[in-house]
């Protein structure tokens, strides 16, 4: 079968804090049918942060992304985080549908030694393309080791949902993507209401109150609704569940102990990933409980 | 009143049922009543109230007031999404046999059913100071034109009916209720971005107090609510990038936004390590000492920052000099694009759709909805 070449961003968490969403990402991704071109001279999207603080110069940068895909000779470029793919397809957007804006943009770009950006490349999350489509009968062959019924929580995260206007690919209120893949790779989905908050990522350094008060109510729902685990398409929800159950274990006095897994760890151990993909031991709550009901 | 709507020539009737919650707030009774209407199929969610009220339950609460989406009145929930109420069309839905709940918005006091207490979202509309202040007192002679394209900058902003549907569902708010909340901050941005305000100065710097901008989680429920296309979400955004733009950068979000520039120019991505203590300054670093101990085991962190630098770098810092140079600073850098983004509609599945008609912010009147 041949792989389909896609440009792979993996932004900055992938790169550094969250490595084992990358290994993982970058071993399943055949399997699915997918051959990773990964962009080195790329930056940082500037998530929220560089919208808010230089929104002109996010819009640069992110161009300055889909230019390096576009010169990769791609239509497509894979996102594995939320946040990169809201800021990469609004500002495609923009780009794609103002014709003076992205003649400035791309003679800014070309300016400073950068390809020029015509507009022509997709910015898709690996979620849309293992959850439907090719990707998905792929997926359902892949998954032979199944996940022997565990009990997994989506958690969607805000950014890869709304505004649907830019993101468009499922029913913000009512999103299924995840439960499809989850239920395909032999688990069972469990359902909750916070499924589709927001973690408090964005403000956990700036207002840590607020923030793990939005943190809570997943990992509490799930827990309460029965799951092993939960999964997240979004390496930042990833870091705030998994990395800062302890504070809100010091916060609130309750211990959790919510293991949290990428989307690409979750279909990667029914797809029979090795650990050296998967790196569970970087995870801070310890997966241990859901290997040993795996049997892996 | 009547409710005896008949239906148009040529229009047929259809058959729903909804289930609202009835909520008494002197005596704490609380009841998911089931309801059956016979009606129109043109009719919307505040047309089967009307007709509830008046064939079945007198006593049923609910605010209304024009009817076509200008009041602001009829914000209400339908299965837990903030919807106003003239302009959610019921035919779909009858079609497909679902039963919709419908509820009091959220983030507000319950009074009567669907009827909350808007003063906690009119003390905040009213504590960003909603209107002009020119600068002076004496009208001149002679009129002060505004462009068009200097009103381009608030069209969205402008057309806010302060429904509080954005409000329902704030996750920020939720968590901290003091927020001030898309609506107020929309509003906000109203002013200062309005070229008569001379007030923006002191306005920035209220809105970047404690519960203000930089509270916001990015939730994005606002601008998924919103029945009037205002984004309030962007219009804080848009605060932001003008308060950076006057200096005024002393909370923690804004340190926060700033560094991720400097490092996107340096090394091209974030350094994570360096987050922390930059926002929060180095003596609450150390009180979360322990913590980061327990990020660095598991390699979440590094101990000692080694810069990962992407490759060419250096044309990540030309470019900021060079967009420096173009002077699109602050929100003008968020309105340029409004002109591309006001051109989406949502369709499930097929992504964005490209040849929706074309809708420039401040040049053409926005279409009539409904
Ligand atoms: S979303 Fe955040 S982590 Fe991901 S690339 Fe963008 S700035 Fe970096
Ligand atoms: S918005 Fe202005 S013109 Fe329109 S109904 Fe209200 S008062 Fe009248
Ligand atoms: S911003 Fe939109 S949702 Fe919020 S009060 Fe104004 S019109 Fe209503
Ligand atoms: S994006 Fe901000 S203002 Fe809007 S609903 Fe979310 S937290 Fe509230
Ligand atoms: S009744 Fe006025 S907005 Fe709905």
């Amino acid at each position: 079968m041949a792989l389909r070449r896609v440009a792979y961003y993996k932004g900055c968490l992938a790169s550094l804090s969250a490595k084992e969403l990358d290994s993982s990402t970058q071993a399943l991704a055949p399997q699915v049918g997918l051959e990773l071109v990964e962009l080195q001279a790329v930056t940082c999207c500037g998530a929220g942060d560089i919208h808010e603080a230089e929104p002109d110069y996010y819009l640069h940068l992110n161009a300055r992304i889909l230019a390096y895909a576009e010169a990769a000779g791609c239509d497509t470029l894979l996102t594995i985080c939320n946040v990169c793919t809201l800021n990469l397809r609004q500002a495609n957007w923009q780009l794609k549908n103002d014709d003076a804006l992205r003649q400035r943009v791309s003679d800014n770009l070309e300016h400073v030694g950068v390809p020029p950006y015509s507009g022509n490349v997709e910015v898709r999350h690996l979620l849309w393309e293992i959850a439907e489509g090719e990707g998905y009968e792929l997926l359902k062959a892949a998954a032979h080791k199944g996940l022997k019924g565990l009990k997994v929580a989506p958690f969607y995260g805000c950014q890869i949902l709304r505004p649907s206007k830019l993101l468009g690919f499922e029913d913000p209120d009512r999103p299924w993507s995840l439960e499809r893949i989850i239920e395909a790779c032999g688990g069972e989905a469990i359902d909750y209401p916070a499924k589709i908050k927001c973690c408090g990522f964005p403000i956990i350094a700036a207002r840590e109150e607020t923030a793990l008060g939005e943190l809570i109510q997943p990992i509490e729902q799930a827990k309460e609704a029965g799951a092993d685990a939960l999964v997240t398409p979004c390496p930042l929800c990833h870091l705030s569940l998994d990395a800062w159950q302890s504070k809100l274990k010091a916060a609130t006095g309750k211990d959790f102990q919510m293991p949290i897994l990428h989307l690409s760890q979750l279909v990667g151990v029914a797809a029979g990933l090795e650990e050296s993909e998967l790196k569970f031991k970087r995870h801070v709550v310890p997966v241990t409980p859901v290997l040993e009901k795996l049997e892996v | 009143m009547s409710t005896n709507i008949a239906p148009a020539p040529g229009s047929s009737t259809i058959e729903l049922a909804l289930k609202i919650w009835r909520y008494d707030a002197e005596t704490g009774e609380k009841e998911l009543k089931r309801y059956e209407v016979e009606a129109p199929d043109w009719v919307t969610l505040l047309d089967v109230l009307d007709i509830i009220k008046d064939q079945q339950d007198g006593t049923l609460a609910y605010r209304k007031s024009c009817r076509m989406m200008i009041c602001g009145s009829c914000g209400m929930r339908m299965d837990g999404a903030a919807v106003l109420a003239c302009k959610t069309r019921m035919y779909d839905i009858a079609k497909s046999g679902h039963e919709p709940v419908i509820s009091p918005m959220g983030n507000l006091p319950v009074l009567k059913d669907l009827v909350v207490n808007m003063d906690p979202f009119w003390g905040k509309i009213r504590s960003v100071k909603p209107w002009l202040d020119p600068g002076y007192d004496e009208v001149a002679e002679k009129e002060r034109i505004v462009s068009q394209q200097q009103m381009n900058v608030i069209h969205k902003e402008a057309l806010c009916i302060m429904c509080g549907c954005c409000v329902s569902e704030c996750n920020s708010m939720e968590s901290d209720p003091e927020f001030l909340g898309p609506a107020a901050l929309a509003k906000g941005m109203r002013f200062v971005g309005d070229a008569r305000d001379h007030d923006d100065v002191q306005r920035l710097n209220k809105y970047n107090e404690e519960h203000g901008i930089w509270d916001c989680t990015r939730c994005y429920f606002c601008n998924e609510r919103c029945p009037k296309g205002v984004d309030p979400r962007d219009a804080i955004a848009k605060l932001g990038a003008e308060s950076i733009k006057q200096g005024i950068d002393h909370d923690m979000g804004a340190k926060h936004a700033k560094w991720f520039v400097r490092s996107a120019m340096t090394t091209g991505w974030l350094r994570e390590e360096e987050l922390i203590p930059k926002t929060q300054g180095y003596i609450s670093a150390i009180r979360q000492a322990k913590f980061a101990l327990g990020l660095i085991k598991h390699g979440k962190v590094r101990p000692v920052p080694v810069p990962h630098v992407a490759e060419r770098v250096g044309e990540a810092r030309a470019l900021y000099n060079l967009v420096k140079e173009q002077g699109r600073d602050g929100a003008l850098g968020i309105v340029q694009g409004e002109h591309a983004l006001g051109r989406i509609e949502f369709t499930e599945e097929a992504g964005a759709r490209e040849n929706a008609p074309e809708i420039q912010p401040g040049v053409e009147p926005p279409p009539a909805e409904g």
